[in-house]
């Protein structure tokens, strides 16, 4: 059968109405591919030579839908200068559509909307509450409360007949109010040792661009009757000339078969930022600096700066265990650094517990443990005589623990069907989050696959 | 030590028919679908990233 495509072009723009229209090309896209996607194996290839039977890398169309609910608190806001409600709530839906081109090549679709509502960005203008006085610990409702990120990732992959050998070309896109991201990626993969070793490299270039959302006493003309404070409101502010931020990422990952229950791999990243490294919103108060306030909200001074490159280093591995017929072992550590001098260890484990042929448990750890970027001050701690500095918590010295817990029903015959679509698994799973400096969250997922016969 | 081992392990492949139980889908080593959320979540609230096949870029992570 040949196979035709039709491109869709995705325009985005800065509303929800062309969200939603993101969003309807993409499903437009997605079922077009999926009805002229579809080839049998082991049928005669076009140049009429007929090389017998070929497994085909995917025998079925998969679709994957996926959801998630997370929720977080935390006290030190970055927009508010590390001291300030971080309450956040994040509803995200994704679809990824995995087609057999032919025997040899698949195309995956991932897209999906990622809403979220966030007390701290509320906060970029905190003078728009319509009651109530401006506070760091009180959401305002202004536009900033809440935004939506639209992301579509189409990826193409080619396996040679050996299946030795795996291209992958990946495209991707992101759009939410203040932030767009445009990237690609190529990958090439070589397994040898009758598959025993496979090494692979990837690489990935991302072009993104900020619209960047100052504070809003650092916008132009911003005036208050109630300000309080000595002297004249000076801030140091003088807005980014550089709004653009490139990212070049090579990752390079080697995995081994090492007994007929035991298989590891390693995983080396090297990745290199460069241009606005900063996020425009997040505020920053000097200890050099008099304060002033509205109301209980205390006025910046400066927002976040950051060098212009950063230089990360991250290197893994996992380890997998098939321990009997009940239990596996899933390892996963890594150690991090980067240019700004943080340094992060990261250690996970699942134990997949086979409870019956269809339902699975997961039950997991996560320990994480990272030290402070170079750059990063609590509030009213730097001066202003810094070049560089962030009151951005995420980048503080802190320890965090994630407890969770999975489940899984799994149907290999996909029987429960509707139409041509079979359920083959369903997948729950939930985790709790805290960090040593009080951050706690709850992320709470759920998915589906599906196949298409 | 484990990845020195690791690499230091038998040269002995394992053919093809004793490769059923690390065929078994949570033997893989790639990171799973459904811990996708999770990791995006690593990334915003981190400073650390990457090695894990996961997100190397894109986005602000600004929340």
């Amino acid at each position: 059968m040949v196979v035709k495509w039709e491109a869709v072009v995705v325009v985005i723009k800065y509303n929800n109405t062309h969200y939603k229209r993101l969003f309807c090309c993409c499903l437009v896209f997605l079922v077009s591919a999926t009805l002229l996607g579809q080839t049998k194996a082991g049928t005669p290839l076009k140049n009429g030579k007929d090389k017998g039977y070929v497994k085909k890398v995917l025998d079925q169309i998969e679709v994957e839908t996926l959801f998630s609910y997370y929720i977080q608190d935390g006290q030190n806001a970055a927009v508010t200068g590390g001291e300030g409600t971080e309450f956040l709530t994040d509803t995200s839906s994704t679809l990824v559509i995995r087609i057999p081109i032919n025997e040899n090549d698949v195309l995956s679709i991932d897209t999906g909307l990622s809403a979220y509502t966030s007390a701290s960005s509320s906060n970029v203008n905190p003078f728009d509450q319509q009651n109530g006085v401006a506070s760091p610990w009180v959401a305002s409702s202004g536009a900033s409360s809440a935004d939506v990120l639209a992301y579509f990732n189409p990826s193409y992959t080619h396996s040679s007949e050996d299946r030795n050998t795996v291209y992958t070309a990946s495209l991707a896109a992101s759009q939410e109010y203040d932030y767009q991201s445009f990237g690609f990626g190529l990958g090439l993969a070589k397994l040898y040792n009758e598959k025993n070793t496979e090494i692979s490299l990837l690489s990935k270039v991302y072009f993104d661009a900020h619209k960047p959302q100052y504070p809003i006493e650092l916008r132009g003309g911003f005036f208050d009757n109630n300000m309080r404070g000595s002297g004249t409101y000076a801030p140091l502010f003088n807005g980014f000339s550089q709004l653009k931020r490139n990212t070049y990422a090579l990752s390079l990952s080697f995995s081994q078969i090492i007994s007929s229950r035991l298989q590891g791999a390693i995983f080396i990243d090297a990745v290199m930022q460069e241009g606005l490294l900063s996020s425009p919103l997040q505020r920053v108060y000097f200890a050099d600096r008099p304060d002033f306030f509205v109301g209980d909200f205390q006025l910046a001074d400066q927002v976040e700066t950051l060098p212009f490159y950063r230089y990360k280093y991250p290197i893994g591995g996992r380890l997998n265990y098939y321990f009997n017929d009940w239990v596996m072992v899933r390892s996963y550590a890594r150690y991090y650094m980067d240019s700004w001098g943080m340094q992060g260890l990261t250690a996970e484990l699942e134990l997949p517990i086979t409870i019956s042929p269809s339902f699975s448990l997961y039950p997991n750890y996560r320990f994480y443990q990272q030290t402070a970027a170079d750059y990063f001050f609590e509030k009213e701690v730097a001066t202003s005589q810094e070049t560089f500095y962030t009151s951005d918590y995420d980048l503080s010295a802190f320890t965090s623990h994630q407890y969770g817990m999975g489940l899984r029903y799994k149907d290999i015959f996909a029987s429960a069907k509707l139409w041509r679509i079979g359920l083959k698994a369903v997948d729950l799973r939930y985790s709790h989050y805290s960090r040593s400096n009080g951050l706690v969250a709850n992320i709470s997922s759920l998915g589906f696959l599906f196949v298409v016969d | 030590m484990l990845f020195a081992g690791f690499f230091t392990t038998s040269c002995v492949a394992v053919k093809e028919y004793e490769k059923a139980q690390l065929n078994a889908e949570d033997m893989g080593l790639s990171a799973k679908s459904i811990c996708r959320f999770e990791t995006n979540m690593h990334i915003y609230r981190e400073g650390a990233a990457g090695a894990n096949g996961g997100k190397m870029g894109g986005g602000c992570g600004c929340n």
